[in-house]
């Protein structure tokens, strides 16, 4: 790693950071509907250019209509200032240099330049962007940039709303067993055939939190944390938590993903458990990306509410507090982590309000973006606002949070 | 030759045979199972659509765009593409200007729901009269709900099979035979595994086996009394049937009241209708979350005019407080391939 960059341990796992502890980001290129987002490697596409009108890179709405609140736009670098090199920086490894188009000199890595958000404001804040999935119709999303993680081949580490899943390379959810230690394990006979041994190939060898068991002459399976690892038979679908209904097993995690206010609740629903207020009513996420050049996200409170608000209320502020109402915290609760935290929020804007500001409501937000409940959900477990608004509620609208799913990969 | 000829002759008589005895032996202890391969508005369509439309189709939200903002570059998203999306987000039953063009046929499928012969009725094709479908009257013109190739008659239908969410099953208990029987009992479940299929991946056969989710699919569990007739299903009316009804990763659901099953049943296949009043709200939400506008553009489905139809046609369950109707009569064409259903325990039970 070249010298003034550093690797912060964020809630979306260990990311690079700039010499002050600012995540740095990449933006991959990604494909919509009508053509191609963000950038090729070595080449960055973030500049500072204030867009004025739609790209029509989605459908069916055609290109070349003026985009919300232009006067107080911020172009793409204003938002994303790049990671600028000196003429003296050398490359290192992965780390490589690119050239912008006014001759400046940029950080990459593995060809994708850097950048920072300033959405971030101390060290370990990874608010500008998520290593979570996002589809093809989703904006193109900036990613938090951080080193692979040390995991053996025949595995993969998964962001998701619980937590960094641990899976095999094939997706398949990888499970410990309670009554396993690192050198023994519980799991014999009746019980291997649902519970399938990890095995580690015969050049294996331990390293760092990974170690093996034999469990028989040359077979030999892998540990982690100084428990053997499983796939579960009866899975039925990538990135599963079925599994863990048997009592004692558990799907594994590198790392678990900041806790929840205590006063939410988890709901079982048609296809899994939802997270939810303390009155049982489903949480939801707010997302949106502008149909730019730039894909400039519009789903936090510094950003643009029009979207927002056309969606929630008809562009109704009133309206949107009726139908899609702020997550409002009580006075004696306070912020658990940096993930989930308490904002003053204006309801009459969507933006955030100062202290002391007439009317301004305490909300909870996750990850600075504050949550929801639909008026359209009536008992617990509904989730009947679930994918309101473009696009599935991916690009201007609303998902539900889940916290497991047996049915559409919701925690990804 | 003669040998072999007599041999084969041979091998299609134990073929045929074979195929009795399987009837038999799916039909173990009174009970068979079905899940369910196919689901779609059903929709009577005459080959060139003259009967039911003969005035065309009608247009989706490209084609509405184009009429409303014809020089588009000059506005702004606010006035343009959010406007739209907010009509479609927060119907009303107000004018948006175009003309809907409903079925003006006769005929349809379905069944009679209220045991009524009114004027507002369809024909069905058999001659029966008093056929109540008026969810048909509001998409058979929209070509997005047309067989082969309309976009929801693909999409919901690869769903079905794709999806676990909607692994709707029936199991059928007491029965005697599938040929007649005065009084058996269906029950609804969800099914929770991976269909069984032919070598290709494409054809679901008979034979699988399907475990009841009782982990969360509890909620959709349906009891009914049901009678065969000469091969022929027919249930009991439900109060309110939950189908769970997922596309692209959007969990939603369908409601239908007084939901019945008719169905043609043999010991590899049921195949039919499932008719009641769906609720109309829960109607256009599961389309619109499901599909994207620009998955209804593609078949041509505004949902902003489709939701004043569906209010407009709406004919059952008046709101007490308004007296506006809020479900609308309707038919879905089903297939259903034999499955052996297994019950889990439980989680926590011994």
């Amino acid at each position: 790693m070249p010298q003034g960059f550093r690797v912060e341990v964020t809630a979306e796992g260990p990311v690079f950071a700039d010499t002050n502890g600012n995540t740095l980001y990449t933006w991959p290129q990604h494909k919509l509907r009508n053509g191609y987002s963000g950038e090729a490697k070595g080449t960055p596409a973030c500049y500072d250019e204030v867009l004025t009108v739609t790209a029509g890179l989605m459908s069916p709405y055609p290109p070349g209509i003026k985009l919300p609140e232009i006067e107080k736009r911020l172009s793409c670098m204003q938002l994303w200032p790049p990671v600028l090199a000196s003429e003296a920086a050398e490359e290192v490894g992965d780390w490589t240099i690119v050239e912008r188009r006014d001759g400046t000199l940029q950080w990459a890595y593995d060809e994708q330049p850097l950048y920072t958000s300033i959405r971030d404001r101390q060290p370990g804040d990874v608010i500008g962007g998520t290593r979570r999935r996002y589809g093809g119709d989703s904006p193109a999303m900036r990613v938090p940039a951080g080193p692979p993680s040390l995991h053996p081949p025949g595995f993969a580490v998964r962001q998701t709303s619980v937590g960094r899943m641990l899976t095999t390379d094939k997706n398949a959810a990888v499970y410990s067993f309670d009554g396993d230690t690192a050198n023994s394990s519980a799991c014999q006979d009746q019980c291997l055939t649902n519970w399938h041994p990890v095995l580690a190939p015969a050049l294996a060898r331990p390293q760092g939190e990974w170690t093996l068991l034999e469990r028989s002459p040359g077979n030999r399976q892998w540990v982690f944390r100084g428990k053997p690892l499983y796939t579960y038979e009866l899975d039925q679908s990538s990135w599963s938590q079925q599994g863990s209904d048997n009592p004692g097993w558990h799907n594994v995690f590198t790392q678990h993903a900041p806790r929840y206010p205590d006063s939410f609740t988890v709901q079982p629903t048609l296809s899994g458990e939802v997270l939810a207020d303390s009155t049982g009513k489903t949480i939801y996420r707010y997302n949106c990306g502008e149909d730019s050049a730039d894909q400039l996200a519009c789903d936090h409170p510094d950003d643009t509410q029009v979207y927002r608000l056309a969606m929630c209320g008809g562009g109704m502020a009133e309206k949107c507090v009726e139908y899609w109402p702020y997550v409002i915290a009580d006075a004696d609760e306070v912020s658990p982590n940096r993930t989930w935290t308490i904002v003053l929020i204006d309801p009459a804007t969507g933006r955030f309000a100062e202290p002391g500001q007439e009317g301004a409501l305490r909300v909870w937000a996750y990850r600075d973006r504050p949550v929801y409940t639909f008026g359209g959900d009536k008992r617990p477990g509904e989730v009947n606002g679930g994918g309101t608004g473009e696009w599935r509620g991916q690009r201007n609208g609303l998902k539900a949070f889940w916290l497991r799913d047996d049915y559409m990969g919701g925690i990804l | 030759m003669k040998t072999k000829q007599a041999l084969l002759f041979s091998a299609l008589i134990t073929l045929f045979s074979a195929g009795s005895f399987a009837d038999e032996a799916v039909l173990k202890d009174g009970r068979i199972g079905y899940v369910m391969t196919d689901l779609f508005w059903s929709v009577y369509q005459t080959e060139d659509a003259s009967q039911e439309c003969p005035r065309g189709f009608n247009d989706g939200p490209r084609e509405q765009f184009e009429q409303l903002f014809p020089y588009h570059e000059g506005l702004s998203v606010e006035e343009t593409q959010l406007a739209q999306e907010i009509e479609t987000w927060h119907p009303s039953t107000e004018s948006d200007g175009f003309e809907f063009l409903e079925v003006e046929g006769e005929l349809s499928w379905g069944l009679n729901l209220d045991d009524e012969i009114s004027a507002n009725d369809f024909r069905h094709p058999d001659g029966t009269a008093g056929i109540d479908n008026e969810v048909y009257r509001a998409v058979g013109c929209v070509i997005g709900f047309r067989g082969p190739d309309g976009v929801e008659y693909i999409f919901q239908n690869k769903a079905i099979v794709d999806e676990r969410y909607n692994r709707m099953m029936i199991e059928l208990s007491g029965v005697e035979s599938l040929e007649n029987d005065d009084q058996l009992t269906v029950t609804v479940y969800r099914g929770m595994d991976r269909l069984l299929t032919d070598a290709t991946g494409g054809k679901v056969m008979p034979g699988g086996t399907q475990r009841v989710d009782r982990r969360w699919g509890e909620s959709l569990i349906r009891e009914v009394r049901a009678r065969i007739i000469d091969g022929k299903l027919i249930s009991e009316p439900m109060t309110d049937m939950v189908i769970p009804w997922q596309n692209l990763r959007v969990p939603s659901i369908q409601l239908i009241r007084d939901a019945r099953l008719v169905l043609d049943l043999t010991a590899q296949n049921a195949t039919g209708l499932l008719a009641g009043y769906a609720d109309v709200d829960t109607w256009y939400y599961q389309l619109i979350r499901n599909d994207s506008t620009h998955h209804l553009s593609n078949g041509q489905i505004s949902g902003i005019s489709l939701y004043k139809a569906l209010r407009r046609l709406a004919d059952a369950y008046p709101d007490p407080d308004t007296g506006e109707n809020t479900a609308i009569s309707t038919a879905l064409d089903i297939k259903m391939t034999q499955v052996f259903i297994t019950h889990p325990k439980p989680l926590g039970g011994d």
